[in-house]
């Protein structure tokens, strides 16, 4: 009260407005008032890397930047996904990043969207990025007929951790790779105490829906037919999670409700978990956790586990320095993507993995092992109203309240009702669907 | 002096017809269109379209009971709470008004601030309430990954965050109710709790309308809470509907869909309001 | 019981509720003196190891959060915010309540029935209009809708209601222009009110969430609340580093409460009275 009365209103009125012009035009001092080279170009860069990872991000563009100083980089991160959400309305407004990352199994959406450039141009022509130095499935991912939406980065399969310190104490010199070794070690591991609950668990799920999604290579299954009909229920994908249900359902993982995931894993309470490579950012800033990684154990017919890639894109309607300078940063991150590994991630391009580099980075190779066997997720424009589906079945299965095959029979329903929809609004016919 | 009149609410009036007006309108409109905020070129009338299908759409009435759960637990809870403190505070000789501002800060923080704090303290591992559990020799609590649990600590913390406002105007009204009231009925021998029930409570009973009324339209529109502490989980027992269309709008990009749920949502608040004002009218 | 036994223990109990009610915020400033790992493994409230090392990373690395920037936009936003508010609506209050412009009750009805309407059913409308305006990541997208609320010019239009018509007459007769009337003897009058309002209003700025969230894109633009939320991630959250940004963020607002307080809790009070 005191400092209106003793201004007045009138005075305090007069005050605000100054504070608010005194900002004001300092800001617009500052906007226009530095002096830029006319021929620097300035672009920015924007990812969902919050984490550790992203710090790793900001040292490799200020090396970049450091060394082209015609390119200023500078990125902006956000959490994936409020990233979305904006990357996709900033870009549609012709506003928004000139580069940016998108997870391979985002693309189909977004580049129908219309905003991301073809990147052919960074394949061919001068200093090309070898075609031949991605597999040929990963390469796919990022390929609209004869487009391409990007150059992949990287690879996040999901794997195995374990805490060596535990498994040797329970004997097991190795970690398990198959079910026969997996299921022995769950029995093995899981200890419980007097009050009934576990003092100490062997495996725990992280990700409800991804560690699902790991199994169903294994079991031969899919996400979608060929026509891009849904295709949630198949035998496979049935078998996989019905697994995971059985784990729940016998008391061999933490109970739904306390799932004590990562965290568990972290404190040493979880011997074994399944998470991103991407994970290892978080092991590193720890002391006195004893992990090893492994591939996913072969618990279905064949192995198999989950993956995707961050892909670098260019936004559409670029000047031609702006587009020019983005490539040049794009293959700047794609050659040096060794230093992006050692923040827990595999990189895309064969030649990076084969360095002694990236051998000496444990996790990171045991992880790439699986890169023949992985599979992304769906290829559907449609991808949040499908993960929704997946995610409600996966629920339920792992807290009981369904069995896995009228849980997926419902997602299959309600995620086909989604994918008509588009057809519909979108004019597509049902085999078309968006096919590389 | 008319004129001088409307020049002095043209600035007004201007910024609530591009602000307020316009966007009601072009809500109104979008409700009866199909429109992807990515795929323009496929925009057009649909007719009631969007809204047969949310009348149909099971997430939207999953949504509607998680609403309803939420405005029918913080109601109450502001309400019983809110008026003990206030009864409490009124009975205080000194200090009152110390703890009139101290019991009112947390709704001084927003809500990304609130929902990481409550995060924290409601993590099963290493949050705060099961640590203090387990101290005392309990069992942690699944606070908020269990069904049953989760819209509880919602409340749980939307009650820390908004009940020193609603105690505060129950307190300010007990504040006005005439001492001799009071006097008289103590003189005729009338104990505490008679005096509560036929002095204290109707006198009282247009301020509590208005905080049934105010309280209600802020639960009916419950977002930042659920997305805040669990993205709208257990299995989306956590989910409003203003989430959902958060979600239908800036997720799946059906702008036409969302403003239809939007009218929906309004439909809901404006028939609950009327029912409980009216009820609260009636004579006791 | 005897009268002022009871009259004591109520008080002490009160006290205690009190002291609960901000222990929640005392703990988030311990825990952000923790090291990540003894968040993560608490065994004390108290810290075992004193650290402001989680601030240090916060201010010490202004391309990964410019904290600096980001308070600079909440202050410069919120004034701004406050200002407009203040303006319009004790002008528009003006025009309706004292120089009864015809419709101005009609007017004040519309305004109130607005307010009725959730807020979701704005967010998309007013995002396609600002992106009309291209007003999409500059403050205008935050500063210039929140001048149309309902609540000031509602508020304002009360308090003038109940002043004394004889005020204006005596003006008229000394030949007064509306707008000598409006400076110096409607806006003195009002002060109570339009500081309660003004405080009312930077708080309610500061804190917005949606419209930043929505209507920003560059992490420059940000305002505190929306940049402190970047800490959190899809995977896992950096609890001492979160906890450290909130503890920045609400710092500005406790020096707010604590110079205002008696009017802002007085105002609140207030706020139940009315119909």
């Amino acid at each position: 009260m005191s400092i209106f009365s003793n201004l007045g209103i009138r005075g305090s009125i007069l005050g605000l407005a100054a504070i608010v012009t005194g900002i004001g035009v300092t800001r617009s001092c500052d906007g226009g008032g530095i002096v830029t080279s006319q021929h620097r170009v300035d672009l920015t860069f924007w990812n969902g890397f919050t984490g550790p990872d992203g710090r790793r991000m900001l040292e490799i563009i200020r090396d970049f930047n450091r060394e082209n100083p015609d390119i200023q980089v500078s990125m902006q991160r956000m959490d994936w996904a409020t990233y979305y959400n904006k990357l996709m309305v900033a870009a549609m407004d012709q506003r928004g990043p000139q580069l940016f990352v998108v997870h391979a199994s985002t693309l189909p959406r977004m580049y129908r969207s219309g905003f991301i450039e073809n990147s052919a141009r960074l394949y061919s022509g001068s200093d090309p990025i070898p075609s031949a130095d991605y597999d040929p499935y990963v390469l796919q991912q990022v390929k609209f007929k004869d487009q391409y939406a990007g150059v992949p980065l990287d690879i996040h399969p999901q794997g195995m951790y374990t805490n060596a310190e535990m498994l040797r104490a329970a004997g097991i010199q190795q970690p398990p790779a198959d079910k026969a070794s997996f299921m022995r070690a769950l029995r093995l591991l899981t200890k419980k105490s007097n009050s009934g609950d576990a003092s100490q668990w062997a495996f725990a799920l992280t990700l409800w829906r991804n560690n699902f999604q790991s199994l169903i290579p294994q079991f031969r299954g899919r996400y979608l037919k060929p026509n891009g009909d849904a295709d949630l229920n198949n035998p496979g994908n049935i078998a996989a999670l019905q697994f995971l249900g059985d784990l729940s359902r016998e008391k061999l993982i933490p109970p739904p409700e306390n799932g004590l995931g990562w965290v568990g894993y972290r404190q040493k309470k979880v011997a074994m978990v399944w998470d991103g490579v991407y994970m290892l950012g978080d092991l590193l800033r720890l002391q006195g956790l004893d992990y090893v990684a492994a591939p996913i154990p072969q618990i279905g017919p064949q192995p198999g586990t989950m993956a995707d890639s961050h892909v670098l894109c260019i936004r559409k309607g670029l000047s031609e320095a702006q587009r020019t300078g983005a490539e040049t940063f794009i293959r700047y991150l794609s050659k040096n993507s060794i230093r992006w590994a050692a923040a827990g991630q595999v990189p895309a391009r064969r030649s990076v993995r084969q360095t002694p580099e990236f051998a000496s980075m444990p996790v990171q190779s045991a992880f790439a092992r699986q890169i023949p066997f992985m599979m992304y997720p769906p290829r559907t424009p449609v991808l949040f109203e499908v993960t929704l589906e997946i995610d409600q079945a996966v629920e339920k299965v792992i807290r009981g309240n369904a069995d896995a095959k009228t849980a997926l029979d419902l997602a299959n329903v309600n995620a086909q009702r989604g994918i008509d929809r588009d057809r519909a609004e979108q004019k597509i016919a049902p085999a078309g669907g968006i096919q590389p | 002096m008319q004129r001088t009149g409307f020049l002095f609410l043209a600035p007004y009036a201007v910024s609530f017809a591009i602000f307020v007006i316009l966007p009601i309108v072009v809500s109104f409109v979008l409700s009866f269109m199909r429109f992807d905020l990515t795929a323009q070129s496929s925009a057009g009338f649909v007719g009631f379209d969007n809204y047969r299908e949310a009348l149909q759409d099971n997430y939207f009435w999953s949504a509607v009971k998680a609403t309803l759960l939420f405005a029918l637990m913080i109601v109450p809870g502001l309400l019983v709470i809110g008026l003990s403190m206030a009864l409490g505070m009124n009975a205080m000789a000194r200090g009152q008004a110390a703890v009139r501002a101290l019991v009112f800060l947390p709704g001084m923080l927003n809500i990304a601030v609130t929902g990481i704090l409550w995060q924290w303290f409601f993590n099963g591992e290493f949050g705060l309430f099961n640590f203090a559990l387990k101290h005392f020799g309990g069992q942690g609590q699944p606070w908020l990954s269990d069904k049953a649990f989760a819209m509880p600590s919602i409340v749980l913390m939307s009650v820390w965050w908004t009940v020193g406002g609603t105690a505060i105007i129950l307190l300010t009204a007990l504040q006005q109710i005439p001492g001799m009231y009071f006097e008289a009925a103590a003189l005729d021998g009338a104990s505490t709790t008679r005096m509560f029930r036929y002095i204290t409570l109707p006198l009282l009973k247009p301020v509590m309308s208005f905080v049934v009324v105010t309280t209600s339209i802020a639960g009916f529109q419950m977002f930042g809470q659920a997305f805040m502490l669990t993205r709208g989980g257990p299995e989306l027992s956590t989910r409003g509907v203003a989430q959902y269309i958060y979600e239908t709008a800036f997720n799946s990009y059906r702008m036409g869909y969302g403003a239809a749920m939007s009218w929906l949502l309004f439909a809901l608040i404006s028939v609950f309001g009327i029912f409980q004002i009216r009820m609260m009218r009636r004579p006791a | 019981m005897n009268r002022s036994v009871w009259k004591t223990i109520n008080g002490i109990f009160m006290r205690c509720v009190a002291a609960l009610m901000i222990l929640p915020l005392f703990l988030m400033l311990l825990t952000s003196m923790k090291p990540e790992a003894e968040v993560l493994n608490p065994e004390n409230v108290v810290p075992r190891v004193w650290t402001l090392s989680n601030y240090q990373q916060i201010l010490g690395w202004a391309e990964e959060a410019p904290f600096g920037r980001w308070f600079s936009n909440s202050v410069f936003i919120s004034s701004a915010v406050t200002l407009g508010v203040i303006v319009f609506s004790a002008m528009g209050a003006f025009a309706i309540k004292r120089l009864r412009v015809p419709g101005g009750r009609q007017f004040l009805g519309l305004i109130i029935g607005s307010m009725m309407v959730p807020g979701q059913l704005f967010l998309v409308p007013l995002y396609l209009i600002l992106s009309k305006l291209h007003w999409l990541d500059t403050p205008a997208a935050l500063i210039v809708p929140a001048t149309a609320g309902g609540f000031g010019i509602y508020m304002l239009s009360q308090f003038m209601e109940d002043m004394p018509p004889a005020i204006e007459e005596a003006a008229l007769i000394d030949g007064c222009s509306p707008a000598q009337m409006f400076l110096h003897q409607t806006l003195p009058l009002c002060a109570p009110a339009i500081s309660t309002l003004a405080v009312f209003t930077f708080i309610g700025s500061w804190n917005d969430f949606m419209g930043p969230l929505v209507f920003m894109d560059s992490v420059r633009n940000y305002t505190l609340p929306v940049g402190i939320a970047l800490y959190q991630t899809s995977y896992y959250t950096e609890y001492g580093l979160t906890l450290a940004t909130s503890v920045l963020a609400v710092t500005p607002l406790l020096v707010i409460f604590a110079l205002f307080q008696r009017q802002i809790v007085s105002s609140m009070a207030a706020s139940g009275l009315k119909d």
